[in-house]
């Protein structure tokens, strides 16, 4: 049971990442942020 | 309504920061020109109805530069309702050239005089009302770093935005020029309903601005009328429609100096005083060699260094006494346990290879935790009998019965497993995966926090911008332009920024240069394997770090002077001029600010790509197939994995540069993720052979791990580098040439390395050594040979 657990979290956590990434890259990043030293983050965010 | 008020100014006068006060945005802010390349939009603190727009710093309306192109046709096109001139307080004449061309523009204008608190400590009086009668727009007396007349200045944009009543220009030209204007506004303006655009129009057709002839759709006789007032115009005034408006601008803001400035006497600035030794030509260099040294020094081997040790061995170890307290004692019999079984371990050694026990004194070996040198020592038989009964009437030091002791991350998470019963394959992947990994990455954010605190200081009290002026005197010796320093200067913390930075160079060729040789510059993602080499490979040493930073350097300048001697980058370097700003200490705000945006964005990569990152090394380092089935792996196993696949088959590329093992072989291709992959990568593969330092030092040489560190350093960046890189080049042919020349680039710098270093330290003499030999001849041959293509 506690290995269920572990695994459907790690699994969530997974998702979520992907899914900021996909996010991420869908609005122009994909730098793997540092907005903020981005000369060009609110021109393509 | 929402209203939209431009910040419109020259590089440098503080418009960033201002954009940043009035919207609390976090913009990056540095103290030299060309760090804003593209317009950042943000809405105002005190009003969500308007919204405030951080335009590139320009020095006039005629587009010369990339940003200028961005910063005009935003004014031109998009039509703020308002524009915010942010003007230099300590240096009103440059500044207001640009002025004397955005109140034609016919779009309400308010003046911002920025840095009043430097224009009074100088003792200068600026008379603001007269200012503002002799141009016609409002003026408002500002400090954006002190959060001086902010409001007062939005409200003023704010009310000429909603009044929507540009004011009329007051300069007026010599009665030839105006002659001219008003021909070609009756010529081919006269559909324009404001009068304002219409002039503003027509001085740009008579300055033959060839984007606002392509933008007005005129016709070829159209624009040889226009060429035959302005020929007329030139005849009479004897010089260029360019120098004549440019002139009279000039005369103009020399009248209104005069009549509204007040210089107080004085010599030397104290900026001066610090320049003549910064920049003095001989001295110059050697400062900013000891200034990165230090930099480097104290982030990586000092300050930086014992605190990554704290996060490596305790936070990410196996524990760490809260506050210190008790680990000078636990440390004390920790030392006298080692100490006495050492004395142990070596009398069964001596049994063991002797097959005898000693008679009298015996040696036994004692390995430096740091550098791993073995030393010999040796111990009597009485020394013997009093460690064995030391060792066997005392159990090991437990470090919880010193003090408050708080287990490390991995020890926390083992428990937590073992408590819920979590099967070994994924508590494998959780421990020896993502724990090992993503540990080891975060481990180095103490040395990168330390590195980004002195960079933001450096950038913010203007000594960066000193740096870019004594490497112009170096680049330009070799046909090279100080221009494409800023971005390098930029991508010590990301390459990316400092690889969009290179916007700023007008020069296509050298523009293009610069995006394949910025990357060089260790980045803050480097750091963590950079560090990781020192500590492993070199024991610490203190000289590794400062030298990735100077061979990024050397990297660059190499390559300029080689590329600029092909036919694809030829050219004279474009001319830089730059002004110096004045020194002036940051404020603690800004030196923490900037330094936790960029750390921060380290954290969230450790994270997410990171993470992702170490699953996958981990699945791929422990999976694998023995006698034909695709089993988990043993730790002894791991030769057997998928990884050690991959990296088997790849690994001949690196033999030359003595780190042909799929291990490193791995690291290097992980890397192009993303740099920190490096550090975790290693950290997965090392860590199942035992402790990752222990197993790094026995894989390197010193000339294999410096070749290692120097391949790393300067091959292809990561992918997002490489997406700015492609994206920037616009060219899937001159990306693929950046990324090869990058690479290849790489690989000959750690030919060198490995080989000659071999030579010099181990005595190694092989063909291998013959062609690091004949890479150094190519070299040199690139850097002396005759250049065809320059004068």
């Amino acid at each position: 049971m506690g290995t269920v657990i572990v695994v459907l979290i790690l699994v969530c956590i997974v998702g979520a990442i992907v899914r900021s990434m996909i996010k991420n890259k869908k609005n122009g990043g994909g730098c793997g942020g540092d907005c903020g030293g981005c000369g060009g983050s609110c021109g393509c965010h | 309504m929402g209203i939209r008020i431009a910040l419109a100014g020259n590089p440098n006068c503080g418009k960033t920061t201002l954009f940043n006060a009035l919207t609390g945005s976090n913009q990056f802010v540095g103290n030299w020109p060309g760090v804003t390349v593209e317009y950042k939009e943000g809405k105002y603190k005190g009003n969500k109805e308007v919204t405030i727009v951080d335009l590139p710093g320009i020095y006039s309306l005629s587009p010369y530069t990339l940003e200028e192109v961005v910063s005009r046709n935003y004014l031109i096109d998009e039509k703020p309702e308002a524009i915010i001139n942010v003007i230099d307080g300590t240096n009103l004449e440059r500044n207001l050239y640009l002025t004397t061309q955005v109140v034609e523009l016919g779009i309400p204008v308010v003046i911002a005089i920025n840095m009043m608190d430097v224009v009074e400590k100088n003792g200068d009086k600026i008379n603001t009302k007269k200012l503002s009668e002799e141009i016609g727009v409002p003026v408002i007396e500002i400090s954006a770093l002190k959060n001086r007349g902010l409001k007062e200045i939005v409200d003023a944009a704010v009310k000429a935005g909603k009044e929507a009543n540009a004011q009329s220009p007051k300069h007026r030209f010599n009665g030839s020029v105006e002659h001219a204007l008003a021909h070609i506004e009756e010529l081919c303006l006269h559909n324009i309903n404001d009068e304002n655009v219409q002039r503003w129009y027509s001085i740009k057709l008579f300055e033959r601005d060839e984007k606002i002839q392509e933008k007005l759709g005129l016709s070829s006789d159209v624009i040889q009328h226009i060429e035959n007032d302005i020929a007329s115009c030139e005849k009479e005034l004897d010089d260029d429609a360019e120098s004549i408006i440019t002139g009279e601008r000039y005369n103009y803001i020399g009248t209104i100096i005069d009549g509204c400035v007040k210089k107080a006497k004085k010599g030397m600035t104290t900026s001066d005083k610090i320049d003549q030794v910064v920049t003095n030509r001989f001295l110059a260099l050697p400062i900013f060699a000891v200034v990165m040294f230090l930099v480097y020094y104290v982030s990586v081997t000092t300050i930086g260094g014992w605190a990554t040790d704290w996060a490596n061995d305790g936070v990410f170890g196996d524990g760490w006494h809260l506050f210190a307290i008790g680990s000078a004692d636990y440390n004390d019999a920790a030392d006298e346990f080692t100490a006495n079984q050492l004395i142990v371990d070596g009398y069964d050694l001596y049994v063991e290879e002797n097959e005898s026990e000693p008679t009298g004194d015996f040696e036994y070996p004692v390995e430096d935790e740091e550098t791993a040198a073995v030393e010999y020592e040796t111990a009597s038989l009485e020394d013997y009998a009093e460690a064995k009964a030391y060792v066997e009437s005392n159990e090991e030091p437990d470090p919880a019965e010193y003090g408050v002791w708080i287990p490390g991350i991995p020890v926390f998470v083992e428990a937590g497993l073992d408590a819920i019963g979590c099967n070994d394959v994924v508590k494998g992947l959780i421990l020896d995966g993502i724990v090992a990994g993503v540990g080891a990455v975060l481990g180095f954010v103490p040395q990168i926090l330390v590195l980004f605190i002195f960079l933001a200081f450096l950038e913010a009290c203007g000594y960066m911008a000193r740096v870019a002026f004594i490497m112009d005197r170096i680049f330009r010796k070799f046909g090279l332009s100080g221009k494409s320093f800023i971005p390098m200067l930029i991508g010590t913390g990301c390459g990316i920024p400092g690889i969009m930075a290179s916007r700023t160079i007008e020069n296509d060729r050298d523009r293009k240069m610069t995006i394949m040789t910025t990357t060089f510059i260790p980045c803050g993602a480097k750091l963590p394997f950079i560090a990781m080499v020192a500590g492993a490979i070199f024991g610490g040493a203190a000289w590794v770090a400062p030298s990735a930073y100077f061979l990024g350097i050397f990297a660059i300048i190499v390559s300029g002077i080689m590329l600029k001697k092909t036919k694809l980058f030829a050219g004279d370097p474009a001319p830089f001029v730059m002004e110096l700003p004045a020194y002036h200490w940051p404020t603690l705000g800004n030196v923490l600010r900037s330094m936790w945006e960029r750390g921060w964005s380290f954290i969230k990569k450790a994270g997410t790509i990171i993470l992702l990152s170490t699953i996958v090394v981990w699945f791929c380092t422990f999976f694998g197939f023995v006698d034909g089935a695709f089993t988990m792996l043993e730790e002894d196993q791991i030769d057997c994995s998928i990884l050690a696949g991959i990296g088997k088959a790849l690994a001949w590329i690196f033999i030359p540069l003595g780190f042909g093992d799929w291990e490193a072989t791995v690291a290097s291709i992980t890397g192009l993720v993303a740099k920190e992959n490096i550090v975790g990568t290693l950290a997965i593969i090392y860590g199942a052979s035992g402790d990752v330092y222990e197993t790094m030092r026995a894989a390197f040489t010193n000339a294999s791990g410096f070749a290692f560190l120097a391949f790393n350093l300067l091959c292809a960046p990561c992918f997002a580098a490489m997406g700015a890189i492609k994206r920037e080049m616009n060219n899937t042919k001159w990306f693929w040439t950046a990324i090869g020349y990058q690479c290849g680039f790489a690989w000959v710098i750690g030919l060198i390395v490995y080989q000659v270093g071999s030579l010099i330290l181990a005595g190694q003499f092989g063909i291998g050594t013959i062609f690091g030999f004949a890479a150094i001849a190519v070299l040199v041959y690139g850097l002396v040979r005759k250049d065809k293509y320059n004068n």
